[in-house]
């Protein structure tokens, strides 16, 4: 159990900056993920501290030792692969035991060991079968056996799940937040599914073109995404933007208008920003009484309908008369999700409104974010009612 | 059908195999596969079936001219060869050569394929190429430099100048004046059948390898080598054999045809020839024996291949 520390860490390749100044500080016991779309550098990060892949800049800490120039043998760091990477000349007690055997444990010991790993991992009877007699789920069972039968300080996961099947995914999923709780190690776990990071981690760093965007709770993430490339990765579907303007009495765009005190909401009138909305928090009309804090109408066409089974999702047109282009469609889309009881058709006209507290302001420039909730923090009530009262008739 | 062949009998017998196989073409390819099979067998094996009729005609027959079957049956001849020269000792020679070279060739081959099959750096493929251009040059280009090292008579000079470096120690008639040759002569090939190899394992295994506690070095002899077997079978095989059956540089490096000196297996064979008298039976049944070794070697060898190949080994 460790805790670890990224300081500075860069990795530039001939041409390309993988990992950009990464500081990371993850505590003893937690578990993180590190997510982004491929290409990220959460793999590279993820190398560098396993010793992999040596940082060119910045210093890479594993407990109280400074490991950047270690040799991934001394870090005291255990790994599963994506492509999983059992020996496959080896059984499945001498791929558990291969570390144990190198660090001449005695034969009892590594017994013993072995013994507990599998039975963590449910292999029991399977210790003679070759690799290439077992299923996905089994191999990558085996590969966690051979991570923790070391008792290491630093658990590393590079997409472990990334090579199963979805059922699986999802049972190795709560197998692992066990594990976890079990072993109480450090876990660090890359992947690209924002759904996985979500669900497994205490904490979320979600890295873009290889540098850190924000580490943070994942409901935080959610709820208040540091800038416009977080908003956008977590959470599926995506959240809805908008580009537009500000103005005396709010936020105006193509497709609609919010109303709001641009200074109270730390923006002033002229600035560009987006406004992001998840689908979530748009609501056909008939709901807004159920709305916190609705905002003013805003007229659409239902265009496409995606029943879910547990809920619907809505794709809303926006924008009058506009070009059926991929582009124009993309700006003056809206999508909205229904409870699946809801009577939307498509090619409908709908009126919908969003829940002013749950509106997201960034700055169209730099992306990053400048209000969560477009509610006046001091006094929410009143602002609401008079915002209301302006945008309803 | 049969009405339909019947009725065709008058287009001629090529006419009609012609039409049968277009029909089956299955039978062509069948009997396509057994005349090609078969005369690669007999060009292959003739000369075998040679040395079994010369070994077994007693000397001053041959010299009357043979046939295609023994005239006589001397079994007598596989004796001999023993008798009037220690021939287990030439193949011994050559078996100790052979595998010293053999070992030497894939220790340093393998890490010169790990180098070329793993590792990215700038300059690998010219390095590679020139590598490689050593096996394309003559193996006659180096003996005369190598002759005059290997007698250790002068010291070696800086080019050009008198300037003298050292004195190398006399190392003709020993092994070490064949086996530093033969490495190097036959390190090229090796490194390229290892490199192939190695660069195949997928970056996972060594990488799951080394975070288990092994350097790379460690992974290489744990993990890439082991996944590689069918070639490093496939390389040392072919270093064997080819210095078993060595035949130019033995002959020089080792200054008479004797077993003392470190004269091989074709050395043997050769010194069935005296000033007056050639037992070419004597030639031809100590070709035999000198060649089962490696006969049994291959077959042996063979098997471990194919089985490493369809093993899967390698399937994640």
């Amino acid at each position: 159990m460790a805790r670890v520390k990224l300081e500075h860490v860069t990795k530039r390749y001939e041409d390309v900056t993988a990992v950009d100044d990464m500081n990371l500080d993850i505590r003893d016991g937690e578990f993180v993920c590190l997510v982004g779309p491929s290409g990220c550098g959460k793999s590279t990060t993820m190398e560098t501290i396993a010793g992999l892949t040596l940082p060119t800049e910045g210093e890479v800490w594993i407990g109280d030792r400074e490991v950047t120039r270690l040799p991934p043998k001394d870090r005291g760091v255990a790994m599963v692969f994506q492509n999983i990477a059992l020996f496959p000349h080896m059984n499945v007690k001498d791929n558990i035991s291969f570390g144990l055997r190198l660090r001449k444990y005695d034969s009892e010991e590594i017994d013993r060991r072995v013994e507990r790993a599998s039975d963590i991992v449910q292999l029991e009877g399977m210790l003679e079968r070759m690799p290439d007699e077992m299923s996905g789920g089994q191999r990558q069972r085996v590969a966690i056996a051979r991570a923790i039968v070391r008792n290491p300080d630093v658990f590393l996961m590079d997409e472990p799940l990334a090579n199963l099947d979805a059922k699986l995914r999802v049972h190795m999923r709560t197998e692992l937040q066990r594990l976890h709780k079990e072993l109480e190690t450090t876990i660090i776990y890359v992947t690209h599914d924002q759904a996985e990071a979500m669900t497994m981690s205490d904490r979320i760093a979600v890295i873009d073109s290889g540098e850190l965007q924000q580490i943070d709770p994942p409901l935080v993430c959610y709820n208040e995404p540091a800038n416009l490339f977080v908003a956008g990765f977590i959470g599926s579907p995506s959240m809805n933007f908008t580009t537009g303007d500000v103005t005396e009495s709010g936020f105006t765009s193509d497709s609609f208008d919010i109303e709001f005190d641009p200074a109270r909401m730390g923006v002033s009138p002229g600035d560009h920003v987006t406004l992001g909305v998840r689908p979530e928090d748009v609501y056909p009309v008939d709901q807004r009484e159920s709305v916190g804090h609705p905002s003013m109408r805003i007229d659409a066409r239902t265009d496409v309908t995606e029943p879910m089974g547990d809920e619907i999702f809505v794709y809303l047109v926006t924008q009058e008369d506009i070009e059926m282009d991929f582009e124009a469609a993309e700006a003056g889309q809206l999508l909205m999700s229904v409870s699946p009881d809801s009577d939307v058709d498509v090619d409908q006209d709908i009126q919908v409104v969003l829940d002013r507290a749950k509106i997201h302001l960034f700055d169209s420039e730099t992306g990053d974010a400048i209000q969560h909730g477009l509610v006046n923090p001091t006094s929410r009530d009143s602002t609401t009612e008079e915002a209301e009262a302006g945008s309803d008739d | 059908m049969a009405t339909e062949s019947d009725s065709k009998t008058s287009d001629g017998p090529l006419n009609r195999w012609a039409s049968r196989s277009i029909r089956n073409p299955e039978r062509t390819y069948r009997a396509m596969f057994y005349v090609a099979a078969i005369f690669f067998i007999v060009t292959t094996m003739f000369p075998f079936y040679w040395l079994i009729v010369l070994a077994l005609t007693p000397n001053n027959e041959i010299l009357n001219g043979i046939g295609l079957v023994p005239e006589g049956f001397n079994v007598y001849a596989f004796v001999e060869v023993f008798q009037q020269v220690p021939f287990h000792f030439y193949m011994l020679n050559s078996f100790i050569l052979a595998t010293v070279t053999t070992v030497i060739v894939l220790f340093i081959a393998s890490f010169a394929g790990y180098v070329f099959g793993r590792l990215e750096f700038p300059g690998r493929g010219v390095l590679m190429l020139l590598i490689l251009a050593i096996s394309y040059f003559p193996p006659a280009a180096f003996v005369v430099p190598l002759f005059d090292i290997f007698t250790g008579n002068s010291p070696i000079v800086v080019p050009f100048t008198e300037i003298a470096l050292f004195t190398p120690p006399r190392l003709i008639n020993t092994p070490a004046a064949m086996v530093l040759p033969f490495s190097a002569l036959f390190l090229p090939l090796s490194i390229f059948v290892l490199t192939t190899f190695y660069g195949q394992i997928p970056d996972g295994l060594e990488d799951a390898a080394r975070v288990e506690g092994t350097t790379r070095i460690g992974a290489l002899f744990r993990v890439i080598i082991p996944l590689s077997a069918p070639g490093v079978a496939t390389a040392g095989v072919l270093t064997f054999i080819s210095v078993y059956n060595e035949y130019f540089f033995s002959q020089i490096m080792a200054l008479g045809n004797d077993y003392t000196q470190w004269s091989p297996l074709v050395g043997g064979i050769l010194s069935y020839q005296t000033q007056y008298t050639t037992s070419f039976n004597l030639f031809a049944a100590a070709s035999i024996i000198g060649v089962l070794p490696v006969a049994i070697l291959v077959i042996v060898a063979q098997e471990r291949i194919v089985s490493g190949l369809t093993a899967g080994a390698l399937k994640e």
